[in-house]
């Protein structure tokens, strides 16, 4: 899917996903569970959930960050992200 | 106005023990009827003459929210809501460990009911709508399968949430898209924002809940939040039948829209994108 774009930027060039702070998460897998995009995936070992698929997830959705109790997801800065949206259209515009 | 308050009955959680505390005391403070959850969902004919009668402060625990989905069922008019879990994160209190509220616990529910009742003064949630906007009458289509997307052309603007936006005289009017309400299927809840909270354009306006999933409602314009539409916060099924018009979800007070508008596209633009979707999916 390496032609998805999103407001005309590469998706790639979008660095909206969730981070799972490891220290807070307990496993849970609510999140994984809610979202229905394969963002996450479930692995052996110490860190039992990953964000695999981060190009997956919907630009400026946080919704499984409610299902989390322990409040160990986190994502960017919206405006930030605008900001740089805004600024990869004009560079494109500008070529 | 009168009111009657629906509570979680909150009998496995603190969150529970907390609202249903709360509720008790709201009741006594504006001398209003407590409807129990379950009674109502076994025997809702209980409580038809208070639910025509009363609008409804509504008071979740967690983030279950069975007492707002009990009255999305009811076509009851909803005129506050309250999450427990929400305000005690908002306050910076602790939630209490135990069922049985301590003195911490009883002090925190009397805290969120003296806010609330201080509030019952200021303008509802959900109040009317401005209703300049007309039902919408040209749209493009978008084939894929058995499925038929209609996308309304004039005046509709979308950004790439799935959510659209039309604006007359400094107001705006959102919605979700056909595709969207499509694929969500049947919306059995709308999780509307604040009145008079402020909105970011790509903020959060709230959400759906359908028996397949939850959806984020991203804000396309910037405003303050005039109005939630009653019709649907009582009926969601409305957003399945006519999600363009009728099942339109919130009426903003635009404060950036001659910027808002750059970052939006019009109804041919958005019908690539439906393509786009619904071939991946
Ligand atoms: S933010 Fe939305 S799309 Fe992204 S991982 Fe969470 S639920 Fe999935
Ligand atoms: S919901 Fe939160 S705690 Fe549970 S697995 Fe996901 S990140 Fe971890």
């Amino acid at each position: 899917m390496s032609e998805t774009t999103f407001m005309g930027v590469p998706r790639d060039k979008i660095p909206w996903f969730p981070t799972i702070d490891y220290d807070k998460c307990n496993f849970c897998m609510e999140c994984d569970t809610f979202c229905p995009h394969k963002v996450f995936e479930r692995r052996e070992g110490d860190r039992k959930l990953v964000v695999a698929n981060p190009d997956n997830c919907v630009v400026f959705c946080r919704a499984c960050s409610k299902t989390c109790g322990p409040d160990a997801l986190s994502f960017p800065n919206k405006p930030e992200i605008i900001a740089l949206i805004k600024q990869i259209r004009d560079e494109e515009a500008a070529k | 106005m009168k009111r009657a308050i629906l509570s979680c009955n909150g009998l496995d959680k603190p969150e529970g023990s907390v609202a249903r505390e709360l509720a008790i005391r709201a009741a006594e403070a504006i001398s209003g009827e407590i409807i129990c959850p379950v009674l109502l969902n076994r025997a809702p004919a209980r409580y038809k003459k208070a639910l025509g009668e009363n609008s409804l402060i509504v008071v979740d625990g967690c983030s279950t929210r069975c007492a707002s989905k009990l009255a999305a069922g009811l076509e009851a008019r909803v005129d506050r809501k309250v999450l427990i879990s929400d305000v005690v994160k908002a306050s910076g209190h602790k939630l209490p460990s135990t069922l049985t509220l301590g003195p911490d616990g009883l002090t925190m529910a009397q805290t969120i009911v003296d806010e609330l009742v201080r509030n019952l003064n200021a303008p509802a949630a959900a109040s009317e709508s401005t209703s300049i906007f007309e039902a919408p009458t040209e749209f493009l289509t978008v084939m894929h399968d058995k499925f038929e997307f209609r996308i309304p052309v004039v005046d509709y603007l979308f950004n790439e949430n799935d959510v659209w936006v039309r604006a007359a005289d400094g107001v705006a009017r959102v919605g979700i898209s056909d595709y969207m309400q499509q694929k969500l299927t049947d919306i059995s809840f709308f999780d509307f924002p604040k009145g008079d909270s402020t909105v970011e354009q790509f903020g959060e306006l709230g959400s759906l809940e359908s028996t397949k999933a939850v959806f984020e409602i991203i804000s396309p314009a910037t405003g303050t939040v005039a109005s939630a539409n009653s019709a649907v916060i009582a009926n969601p099924a409305l957003i399945n039948e006519d999600p363009s018009g009728a099942g339109w979800l919130v009426e903003l007070k635009l404060t950036n829209w001659p910027q808002d508008q750059e970052m939006l596209i019009d109804a041919s633009a958005y019908a690539e994108i439906v393509k786009r979707k619904a071939a991946e999916e």
